[in-house]
């Protein structure tokens, strides 16, 4: 009898303990890496910011001058190259709740890769938080993100305490060697901006880039060509159809890593050769296909590993849109 | 009297003291060796200076002329004299050394410059091959290469495998000697440049990193015409 009270009370204790533990789980969330990178993508498209950001590959160092200003529900976007030629680029967005294929990838939701399969970052990568540094005179988490498969590259990325922004970005390959590292060296965030002008007039050899939001849904694979093979978990995210360069061009996700294929059959492409270069992190695959006694030009850029890049090239077969022979 | 002929006096002046500088010494052996007729020679000289130093000094004059059998003498003698560079090899040597190596590379990228590509950007491609050197040296960072077509067609010498870091660089450029030159290699650099710039533009828009990837353009080799 005694014994069975004395049960019965701790059992009543352990229920207590459960209930009190997991609710002061509840009560302090701990962020996880996956949840600080996810807030990393979700902070950089609605907060202002301006600063200069570090770009390395392989003992190459250029800089940057970014701003990233959000107002209005507008959101203007500008880099400008501080060495070498002058250049700048200007980026106007006026919807800023556009959500892209890597925004709902990295936001946790799934998409949907084809009637079977949906996408999901965490099935891709492991995240793994390494403790805090100091970046750009700012308290940083470093996150490591790690692939689960030798298809895409790794990455070490430095999230800003207090705003969750990123401030640094190491593609990382498999053997743990740094590729390519962007890197703020001075940055201001926040309400301090307020007051920033936005130029009215563009000086030099800009280019103004306007983009329509291309959300998933919309994404019709109206393209006569698909992929056959792609490292599993990336999805279309963005077509273009053949523009007076004479290519199309189809780009692929899996909410971290990003490669295009650009499709031309221009007189132009057809006298180059097979190629196969590397730019800092980037793969270029260039190589030719034949179909219904045509030649099209085939090229796969990327920030992928060199082997993925040149399976996804031999992948792309046409779809039954594709024109006949004239 | 021209100025050199002045200095040349002095050095000779400073020779006899023992007080002349090598850089002095050598002119002077230089301008002895000489059997032009000049008006004065440097010979002359030295053998008149000799003369007076002698006549102060108590001792007997000759006017023995020995230059020409010792000149004779030393040629045929084999070389063991050491590079006065050579002594000062320590640190400055090694730096020597390795900028040397750096040179060479920036070299011999160029003359494949100059063979096989015009209108290439020869400083861009002299950084990849400095950093070709760099990297013999084993640094702690081993990124792959900068822009390095490797034309697969043309391939003989790497061997094959796509290995996507670790590619000599000096190979890829000896593979681009052109064997048959249907395309341009100007071309063939704008087609990629337009590629690059219109993937950063997609990345820019679906990547998590922003605008980040406008920075990875080219800006060396933007939009070159195309011939």
């Amino acid at each position: 009898m005694l014994v069975e009270l004395w049960f019965k009370s701790i059992r009543l204790a352990a229920i207590l303990a459960a209930i009190f533990v997991h609710g002061s789980l509840l009560a302090e969330p701990m962020s996880s890496g996956y949840d600080l990178v996810a807030g990393m993508t979700k902070a950089s498209k609605e907060s202002s910011y301006t600063g200069l950001v570090t770009y390395e590959y392989r003992g190459n160092l250029r800089s940057i001058k970014v701003s990233h200003i959000v107002r209005d529900g507008k959101t203007y976007e500008r880099i400008v190259h501080m060495d070498g030629p002058e250049r700048e680029v200007v980026r106007r967005e006026d919807d800023s709740d556009c959500l892209r294929a890597a925004d709902l990838l990295l936001g946790g939701r799934p998409i949907k890769i084809d009637d079977d399969n949906y996408a999901h970052l965490r099935d891709l990568y492991d995240f793994h938080i390494r403790g805090d540094a100091r970046i750009a005179g700012r308290l940083v988490s470093m996150v490591q993100v790690i692939p689960k498969d030798s298809f895409r590259y790794g990455y070490v990325v430095a999230i800003d305490k207090q705003s969750g922004l990123m401030l640094q970005s190491v593609l990382m390959n498999h053997r743990g060697k740094p590729m390519e590292r962007f890197q703020f060296i001075d940055v201001a965030i926040g309400a301090s901006l307020d007051n920033v002008k936005w130029p009215q007039s563009l000086t030099t050899s800009d280019a103004v880039e306007e983009p329509s939001c291309q959300q998933d849904s919309t994404l019709s694979s109206t393209s006569a060509w698909e992929s056959r093979w792609r490292p599993p978990g990336f999805v279309l995210s963005s077509y273009r159809p053949v523009g007076p360069g004479g290519r199309e061009s189809l780009m692929y996700t899996d909410g971290l890593a990003v490669f295009s294929v650009f499709i031309d059959a221009s007189e132009r492409s057809r006298s180059l050769p097979d190629v196969e270069a590397n730019l800092g992190a980037t793969a270029v695959v260039l190589t030719k296909a034949k179909f219904n006694n045509r030649q099209y030009t085939v090229t796969v850029v990327g920030e992928i590993p060199h082997s993925t890049a040149t399976r996804i090239a031999i992948g792309m077969t046409p779809t039954g849109r594709l024109p006949a022979n004239p | 009297m021209s100025d050199y002929e002045d200095r040349l006096g002095e050095s000779v002046s400073a020779l006899m003291d023992g007080e002349a500088t090598e850089f002095e010494t050598h002119r002077i052996l230089k301008e002895v060796g000489e059997t032009s007729g000049a008006r004065d020679s440097a010979r002359d000289k030295w053998q008149r200076y000799q003369m007076a130093s002698s006549v102060m000094t108590g001792e007997p004059v000759l006017k023995i002329d020995l230059s020409g059998a010792i000149s004779a003498a030393i040629d045929l003698e084999n070389a063991h004299r050491i590079n006065p560079l050579t002594r000062h090899a320590g640190s400055a040597g090694r730096f020597a050394i390795a900028a040397s190596v750096a040179m060479v590379a920036i070299l011999g990228v160029q003359q494949l410059n100059n063979g096989g590509l015009e209108n290439a950007d020869a400083i861009q491609f002299a950084e990849v091959a400095v950093d070709e050197a760099m990297q013999n040296t084993g640094p702690a960072l081993q990124f792959p290469s900068g822009f390095q077509p490797n034309i697969q067609a043309r391939t003989v010498s790497v061997g094959g495998n796509n290995k996507t870091s670790r590619q000599p660089i000096v190979k890829t450029f000896e593979v681009r000697q052109p064997i048959n030159k249907q395309f341009s290699e100007v071309e063939l650099r704008s087609y990629l440049n337009d590629i690059m710039r219109e993937h950063s533009s997609h990345a820019a828009l679906n990547s998590s990193q922003g605008m980040l990837p406008f920075a990875r353009v080219t800006m060396n080799s933007v939009a070159p015409e195309p011939e």
